[in-house]
């Protein structure tokens, strides 16, 4: 850098000053709105391995390409005359659990775990910002992360298929589509970013840290899984129609109206962040064709309840923890 | 030093009163002006120097009184505080994976330096310390030495006007505790900084100081120059090879006051005329001294007085 000597101003080049007295700084000085941008911009960078050595974005580097590839592929294939072979507000769905749950479980640690393990977080809080400036920095930074990995191979999908569709009403059908999509992508972010930075905050160790929410995602959605086998079984074995099973609590006369399926296999669903997203999705109106949860029918308002009370947990946790860490 | 500040305390604390769950007492009542430039703030370990340290960042809500940090309180104006007052913590708080530069730079950013201004603060930050040439390399590769250099170099960033530095020589050798020392004059004489030392080493400090704030249990012991710490307690320490016994009756004889000290005598210094008593006695027995040479040795007791166990390491 040239800061080594500035030119001293009576035209003496003597040779390099190396000895320059301490400079003020009399330029201005950013408020605290700023501040928390520039840490969110620099925990968004971390987030992806910038400002880090090249080992530290490998896992960014690979999930974002493994992210991308459904829609790679779709271009491809759309360039040969199929029709869209994905749809935008599924994606891909178990591809985007697995390698969602490998990036958050991988880089979330690297946002907060690190700062905790280095001790570092008195030197933030010595500094103009709040205690709630530093995990909502973290927050945005990370929720905008993981948009990226998700709406980024979503707009490789859009813009693989308009180049492939002709005429404007084509190009305006894959617009409309693309925009749920957005949004479930959005959904996604939002949740996965609050709930692997608050397990993550827990603990300083990195890889205590990314067990934690890798365990967390991985057996919650194999939870759900066989839940929802067991309980398919089930259905089938009592064979469809014969809805009035044994009596329910209240006594022998009720018989319920006639669902199209039980209650207990859309209770399954709500026990995985991924399940929940997609009962979320079809209750808004999103496409049946993943079949990853039971249509949910009038039991989605439970699933986005449930969503948003994990939402809203996991935040709760996040800056919960950096309140007392202040003080550390 | 500097006029326009000189007048007013940099802090000001006045009851200031921090209980803790269960009772503890960290701070009780501490009233104390710090005047600018460097001053050392002593006290043993958990005397409550740090809880201090954290109420004055504004970081810590006192149980009772009010700490005033270069004219804003600590409670209701925190963020201006932080905003001008850097802090080394005690403790390592550096990531390893991360260049000094970056490191400083982002800190320099923290405390609300734009992007490009950051970045060369950082530059002449770390050159201050001693630090331009190994700034590229991670922080992770550097030694305790060059460690804590780096975590004063992010308290200067933010161009800061008091610097409060906790226990700034932990960890490290005599040679490294002397350059860390100098730094830390030189910061507060040549950069025009105020600056609050924490420390648990009397000895240590006293010889960067201009004030001394000593406290015990969370209680102000004593505030005060260093001047009239020392005022009246400068004692000349002379060793003499052989013969210590009869140049102690000598000095009793021409009206000094000598006592034994170790191997040696202290004698205290009354004006010039001290010096040409010891000499004059030591050239009349015709004894080989091998050391004379100033010494404070009451702020020490000053400080035993109370029966907390200060360590004190003799300063050169």
């Amino acid at each position: 850098m040239s800061v080594e000597a500035p030119p001293p101003s009576p035209g003496s080049a003597t040779g390099v000053i190396h000895d320059l007295g301490y400079r003020r700084y009399d330029g201005p000085r950013l408020g605290r709105p700023r501040i928390v941008a520039a840490l969110t911009w620099h925990s968004f960078r971390s987030a992806f391995g910038f400002g880090r050595g090249a080992k530290a974005k490998i896992v960014p580097v690979i999930t974002f390409l493994a992210l991308c590839l459904p829609a790679v592929v779709n271009a491809f294939a759309m360039s040969r005359g199929n029709a869209r072979l994905i749809s935008y507000d599924t994606y891909s769905p178990v591809l985007r659990a697995l390698v969602m749950t490998i990036f958050v479980a991988v880089q979330a640690p690297e946002l907060v775990s690190r700062d905790l393990r280095s001790r570092v977080l008195p030197l933030y809080f010595s500094r103009p910002i709040r205690s709630s400036d530093y995990p909502l920095a973290k927050y945005i930074a990370f929720t905008a992360a993981c948009l990226v990995m998700i709406e980024v191979p979503l707009l490789l999908l859009y813009v693989g298929s308009i180049v492939n569709v002709h005429g404007g009403a084509a190009v305006w059908a894959q617009t409309r589509a693309l925009i749920p999509g957005l949004l479930v992508g959005l959904m996604w972010s939002v949740v996965l970013a609050a709930i692997s930075l608050f397990l993550a905050s827990l603990t300083g160790r990195r890889g205590f840290a990314t067990g934690a929410v890798a365990i967390f995602f991985l057996l919650t959605y194999v939870l759900s899984q066989i839940l929802l086998q067991v309980e398919t079984q089930n259905t089938i074995n009592q064979s469809g129609p014969v809805q009035v099973k044994g009596g329910g609590p209240g006594g022998p006369i009720v018989a319920g109206p006639p669902l199209p399926v039980p209650t207990a296999e859309k209770v399954s669903g709500l026990f995985s962040p991924f399940t929940l997203f997609d009962g979320v999705r079809m209750w808004l109106g999103g496409t049946t064709q993943a079949d990853q949860v039971p249509k949910p029918g009038s039991f989605g308002a439970v699933y986005a309840v449930v969503l948003l009370a994990i939402l809203a947990l996991s935040l709760t946790g996040l800056f919960a923890r950096y309140r007392k860490a202040r003080l550390a | 030093m500097e006029p326009s500040t000189s007048a007013r305390p940099v802090i000001e604390t006045a009851a200031l009163t921090k209980v803790y769950p269960g009772d503890v007492t960290a701070l009780g009542g501490l009233t104390v002006n710090v005047a600018p430039g460097i001053t050392g703030l002593i006290g043993a370990n958990g005397a409550g120097k740090s809880t201090l340290i954290k109420i004055l960042l504004g970081l810590l809500e006192p149980t009772g009184g009010t700490a005033k940090v270069l004219g804003h309180d600590s409670v209701q104006e925190g963020e201006q505080i932080r905003q001008v007052v850097g802090y080394m913590p005690e403790h390592d708080c550096l990531p390893a994976d991360v260049t000094a530069t970056e490191f400083v730079t982002h800190m320099g950013r923290m405390s609300g330096i734009p992007a490009t201004a950051a970045k060369e603060r950082a530059a002449e930050a770390l050159r201050h310390v001693g630090l331009h040439e190994e700034r590229y390399r991670q922080i992770g590769t550097y030694s305790t030495g060059m460690k804590q250099r780096v975590k004063l170099a992010q308290a200067l960033a933010g161009d800061p006007r008091l610097l409060l530095l906790d226990e700034p020589t932990n960890g490290l050798d005599p040679a490294g505790r002397n350059a860390m020392l100098e730094l830390i004059e030189r910061i507060g004489e040549e950069f025009g900084i105020s600056i609050m030392v924490a420390s648990h080493l009397l000895g240590e400090i006293e010889r960067i100081c201009d004030h001394l704030v000593a406290i015990d249990a969370g209680r102000l012991l004593r505030a005060d120059t260093i001047d009239s710490f020392t005022k009246a307690s400068q004692m000349l320490l002379i060793e003499v090879e052989e013969g210590t016994a009869e140049l102690s009756t000598e000095l009793t004889k021409r009206g000094l006051e000598p006592r034994a000290y170790q191997r040696a005598l202290l004698v205290p210094i009354d004006g010039d005329d001290t010096y040409d008593a010891v000499r004059d006695s030591v050239a009349s027995l015709g004894l080989p001294l091998s050391r004379m040479e100033q010494r404070r040795h009451q702020v020490e007791e000053l400080f035993r007085t109370d029966d907390q166990q200060l360590e004190v390491v003799d300063v050169r």
